[in-house]
């Protein structure tokens, strides 16, 4: 490959011009009735949709933040426990060897098929909407942060050890800062895994939320509506995504 | 006659000598009889290099002087400092092969790495770590991630870590293995002026007859598998010595021919 770097211009510019290209067709297609616009919907209509119900009737607020708070919530449990089970794994890997085959059969399970039995427990609120989340949030921190652990260089082992290390010191001066990196990656995942888990177990069935409007909106056909929140979701993930790249650029500024 | 005691003196007695009677290590699961029957004396502030092929058990006598090996591997009386090897033995700083910095940490804060772990106050070991960084010529550096030094300046990082602390035997896994001839003559000199600076003891592990020559008391040659050692050759280049200036020197490529010839012996080549 002898291709010169592209500009961050030029890289942009294409872009734009990928993306105009797709709504433009799915436009024109929608609009002279080659697509049927009930099932695929439009893109003049998906905006005119966003706006209306961002700044003119207002009606999505109240349930994005039910839904955002629902996600903040199976985030923070789902990956503090996952976290924190990780390192008593490290740790303890007596407790690893025993528990990690529960673990991966936990882990294992189809968690959406869970979702009945979450809103049996849990009731049609938050509970078991942030129930799910957490049941995929947290395996997934716990797999990253074990890794994180085992990925710790033996040389620091050895030249700590040598140096009269305590246990304790192995962990915090050691262990621990080489599992960030791997700990972040799973974080990461952890939020989409929390958003996902969210927002399915509103579909299913909730009395309030971004899924439950979704649900809504889907059966009777108003597929413009559809398109519009899942393009804000898409959008809020997006930005939460370059929060999380922001925070782990300045805490593994070493990297 | 009032003399200031030099740190020669400070660690007379048994704080810098390491023993070895008929030390033998034996790993029994791999069959494997990775030393035998080695016996050495090394004084306290001497500088002892120890060459032979890859495999001899040379780092297994490091890693059994520094309390990493098994109780059941090991036989022969072997005294470190006056006492039997024990693992985080303050008596000893061993630096290994590679240079083992922790990424996150800058430059001083991996200099501090050893004595912030064997718990040398706050101001005392900021001190200690900033004389060494600028005795092995990293001054300037100091806030520098690992990711930013080469593998050169690594390696002097590594080296003003195992200074920092005030133990009286330094092990040494051939530290300055994977470096360029030029960055490895640097960071004799460097060693050099370091040890002769603090008169401590030094046991070299390295497969560089060369760099054991320029820089050592004495070498010790040791056989291929299982590893004995085959001569104890002193070293009567003079002292201070400048590793560049030996290069040409014609004793220096006396004592290389001759170790050579009983390394080769040791190999069963000759």
């Amino acid at each position: 490959m002898n291709d010169v770097t592209w500009s961050p211009l030029k890289i942009w510019s294409w872009r734009l011009v990928i993306i105009g290209a797709f709504f433009g067709l799915w436009e024109w297609s929608s609009a002279t009735g080659v697509l049927k616009p009930i099932l695929v919907g439009r893109p003049s209509g998906i905006f005119k949709y966003i706006f209306s119900a961002l700044f003119v009737t207002g009606e999505l607020y109240r349930d994005f933040a039910y839904t955002l708070t629902s996600i903040l919530s199976a985030f923070v449990v789902g990956s503090a426990s996952g976290v924190l089970v990780g390192m008593l794994f490290i740790t303890r890997p007596n407790i690893e060897a025993l528990m990690s085959p529960i673990m991966l059969a936990l882990n294992s399970m189809p968690r959406i098929a869970l979702a009945p039995l979450f809103l049996i427990w849990f009731g049609l609120g938050m509970g078991s909407k942030i129930a799910l989340g957490f049941s995929l949030t947290f395996f997934i921190v716990l797999t990253n942060t074990v890794a994180g652990g085992r990925s710790v260089n033996p040389d620091h082992i050895t030249l700590a050890r040598t140096l009269g290390a305590s246990e304790t010191q192995i962990f915090s001066k050691f262990v621990l800062p080489s599992a960030v990196p791997v700990i972040f990656n799973g974080l990461r995942l952890g939020l989409v895994f929390a958003l996902l888990g969210v927002i399915a177990s509103e579909i299913f069935a909730s009395d309030h939320g971004i899924g439950q409007i979704l649900a809504l909106y889907g059966a009777s056909f108003k597929t413009n509506s559809v398109f519009g929140i899942i393009f804000m979701l898409a959008a809020i993930g997006v930005g939460i995504n370059l929060g999380m790249t922001a925070l782990e650029n300045r805490l593994l500024r070493w990297r | 006659m009032q003399q200031s005691p030099s740190p020669t003196d400070r660690q007379a007695g048994h704080g810098g000598t390491v023993y070895l009677d008929t030390v033998s290590v034996e790993f029994k699961v791999a069959g494997v009889l990775a030393v035998d029957k080695v016996s050495l004396n090394v004084k306290s502030g001497e500088f002892v290099s120890i060459v032979g092929p890859s495999g001899c058990g040379k780092t297994t006598l490091l890693n059994y002087a520094a309390g990493l090996l098994p109780a059941w591997a090991c036989a022969g009386t072997f005294l470190v400092g006056g006492k039997p090897p024990v693992i985080g033995n303050r008596d000893i700083a061993y630096m290994l092969a590679r240079d083992a910095l922790a990424p996150w940490r800058t430059t001083l804060a991996n200099a501090e790495l050893g004595t912030e772990i064997r718990g040398v106050p706050v101001e005392e070991r900021r001190r200690r770590a900033l004389d060494l960084l600028e005795q092995v010529g990293l001054k300037g550096f100091e806030n520098a991630y690992p990711k930013a030094l080469s593998q050169g300046m690594r390696q002097r990082v590594a080296l003003a870590r195992t200074f920092c602390l005030d133990s009286p035997i330094m092990l040494m896994d051939e530290p300055f293995g994977a470096l360029d001839a030029q960055t490895k003559l640097q960071l004799e000199e460097v060693l050099l002026q370091l040890w002769q600076r603090d008169g401590r003891t030094v046991i070299f592990i390295t497969h560089d007859l060369s760099e054991a020559v320029s820089m050592s008391d004495r070498v010790i040659v040791m056989s291929a598998r299982p590893g004995r050692i085959v001569a104890d050759v002193p070293i009567t280049l003079g002292r201070p010595r400048s590793v560049r200036a030996l290069q040409k020197d014609p004793r220096f490529h006396e004592l290389y021919s001759h170790i050579w010839s009983e390394l080769e012996a040791g190999m069963g080549l000759s």
